[in-house]
């Protein structure tokens, strides 16, 4: 396995209180897969994604438990030092906001070619080489001028795929994209997530895709994790959980998303709001909101349970997952 | 670029006669000229009629301007009651001057932009706080209570530096005095750079350089750092200006002879040549310094251009 996550569990101090943001956490990423971590904001998805990144504000964020295997070692034991060369050269990640995650007052050939100067040891002119050549790779036209250009100077489109052409430099085993296109038109979205696909297939690199857009999801993704404060909710391979979901925020997600057959009905949405992070409901966080619940679902936190029915693996985090995927 | 910059000169020109006009008006209005040259006794009127005549203190204000004006263009400042021309003065005062900047805007920029940096990045604990009480007293103490102080402690009790600066006034004489001149705009610059910092620390871009991979010095000085001056910039060079203006009571205090001293001197005697010399030369520099300041931001920023 190339990322394992196993129990992670962040939180934050802050004047309120301290917000449990990831409770648990555990999924795992091979070489060549892509994993889509989907929830919506404040669920813990990009906590978690910082975390295996390294790249967690301590403080006020703390690690209080868990592990995060990369090719078998623990990265949260390495030192800051190891865990350097690791950022950007192993694994690598892509932001939502490609205009305020590039530096503004540095041309974008400066800032990939950073990537061979500091972790290669290049030369300024060879790096410079290698920063057109990226740029070609991920079709930006005319890549031997704009080089010399500052990220304003960049259509949306463009500056995601410099965005990933950054990523991709030194060729990292895993990517990390923390939405990558919901900054963007959805004519352009469409050609980035091909890219993306694209290279990933060439390089076989493991992709988690962090999205709260289902759409995104369905064309890219080998499996899903849904998460809800903090928690992996239910996890499946994406058509399985198209199909049948096994958790009722999993459902009432897949009933949210507009249907052209269904024009002029009025949308679905989840009663309620997610749950604060410093005070997240006891028993299952999701019962406020949740039309099937029952007396121990108010008690109980549900572990996350086996619900495998074919070969492919499926779990999920409910009482009555039973009812909910059959019924 | 090159349009932006003839534009920004051409605009100098009537700000320039503006401040020219009203210095030459006020220093004119407020007395007679002639009264100071005579000490504390009235001037015997014919003495006092001869020299108005000879200085031009007849004729009606806007024809001495005009004179003046086209005497200045030619590079003439006029002379002094005492006989030596004005230039002469600035020759002598001006490169004082510009040592004790040079000296002041060094302090302000290595020792300002470090601690600023320093606190911006440590925010909240206890360097931060501290460095933070210590520019609140710099700034709250007036330059001359500093002043005197350092020169009563180095200077007389301790005997570290020459408790009055020589005429030539070099660069190690000037260290003290220096630094007591940009004191408050140290304090200021330092708390300029740690609130923009601190602010910026937190920005996409510099998360997406420590996700690079790269050394946290290479992420402070190129990523953070750069972004992090624009405010500072403007400040500096607004203060280039000031100080330039001459330190009038920290010249005083250390007995240099520059521009502030001249100035100061001028004034007391009433003497309009120097006093308006001296400012026509100020405001130059003045808008100088602040033209360069806007330049230096696109340099900085390449997001500003100027067309």
């Amino acid at each position: 396995m190339l990322l394992e996550v196993r129990d992670l569990h962040v939180e934050f101090h802050t004047r309120d209180g301290v917000a449990k943001a990831v409770n648990g956490v555990s999924y795992a990423v091979d070489a060549g897969e892509t994993l889509a971590v989907l929830g919506e904001s404040g669920s813990g998805k990009s906590v978690t994604a910082q975390t295996v990144m390294g790249i967690l504000d301590v403080p006020p964020g703390r690690i209080t438990a868990g592990e995060v295997l990369f090719e078998g070692r623990d990265l949260l034991k390495l030192k800051e030092e190891e865990r350097r060369k690791v950022r950007g050269a192993e694994m690598a990640m892509i932001f939502q906001d490609a205009l305020s995650s590039l530096n503004p007052v540095l041309t974008v050939g400066d800032q990939l070619g950073e990537m061979f100067t500091v972790h290669r040891g290049m030369s300024r002119k060879d790096a410079r080489a290698k920063a057109v050549e990226l740029m070609d790779r991920v079709r930006i036209p005319a890549a031997g001028e704009r080089v010399k250009q500052y990220p304003h100077q960049f259509s949306g489109g463009m500056r995601q795929r410099i965005m990933i052409a950054m990523a991709m430099a030194l060729e990292p085993k895993l990517i990390i994209a923390d939405e990558p296109t919901t900054a963007l038109d959805v004519t352009v979205q469409a050609q980035v997530m091909d890219l993306l696909a694209e290279l990933q297939r060439e390089f076989r690199m493991g992709l988690i895709l962090i999205t709260h857009d289902l759409g995104v999801v369905a064309d890219v993704a080998d499996r899903i994790a849904v998460m809800y404060a903090g928690r992996i909710v239910e996890t499946a391979p994406v058509h399985d959980l198209y199909k049948a979901p096994a958790h009722p925020y999993t459902r009432g997600l897949l009933d949210s998303i507009p249907r052209l057959d269904q024009k002029g009905r009025e949308l679905y949405a989840i009663k309620g709001l997610p749950p604060s992070l410093t005070r997240i409901p006891p028993g299952c966080a999701f019962h406020p909101r949740c039309p099937m619940a029952q007396e121990v679902c108010r008690t109980d936190v549900p572990p996350l349970y086996d619900v495998t029915e074919s070969d492919a693996e499926r779990g999920s985090a409910c009482h009555f997952w039973r009812e909910c995927l059959h019924g | 670029m090159g349009r932006y910059v003839v534009r920004r000169l051409l605009q100098m020109i009537p700000v320039f006669v503006g401040a020219t006009l009203l210095i030459f008006l006020m220093v004119n209005v407020m007395g007679d000229p002639i009264a100071g040259l005579c000490g504390d006794r009235e001037c015997d009127p014919a003495t006092a009629a001869q020299l108005r005549r000879e200085f031009g203190l007849d004729k009606p204000v806007w024809q001495q301007y005009l004179t003046y004006m086209g005497n200045v263009f030619t590079g003439d400042f006029g002379t002094a009651f005492n006989g030596q021309p004005v230039t002469e003065l600035m020759g002598t005062a001006f490169p004082v001057t510009v040592r004790l900047t040079i000296v002041a805007i060094v302090a302000e920029v290595v020792i300002g932009i470090t601690l600023g940096v320093v606190t911006g990045l440590r925010r909240g604990r206890p360097v931060d706080t501290s460095v933070l009480v210590l520019t609140l007293v710099v700034i709250s103490v007036p330059t001359f209570v500093t002043g005197l102080l350092l020169q009563l402690l180095l200077g007389v009790k301790w005997e570290w530096i020459r408790p009055s600066v020589s005429p030539e006034a070099p660069f190690d004489e000037l260290i003290v005095p220096g630094l007591v001149l940009a004191s408050v705009s140290l304090a200021y610059v330092t708390r300029l750079t740690r609130t923009s910092i601190a602010e910026n620390r937190r920005s996409d871009y510099v998360r997406t350089a420590i996700a690079k991979g790269l050394p946290r010095h290479r992420v402070i000085t190129r990523h953070l750092l750069r972004n992090s001056l624009i405010p500072v910039v403007t400040f500096i060079g607004t203060d280039i200006g000031a100080l330039m203006g001459g330190a009038i009571v920290t010249e005083r205090i250390f007995n240099i002879h520059g521009v502030g001293y001249q100035l100061y001197q001028g004034i007391l005697r009433q003497n309009t040549q120097t006093v308006v010399g001296f400012v026509t030369v100020l405001v130059l520099v003045f808008l100088v310094a602040n033209l360069l300041v806007d330049l230096l931001y696109a340099v900085l920023d390449p997001r500003i251009r100027y067309a």
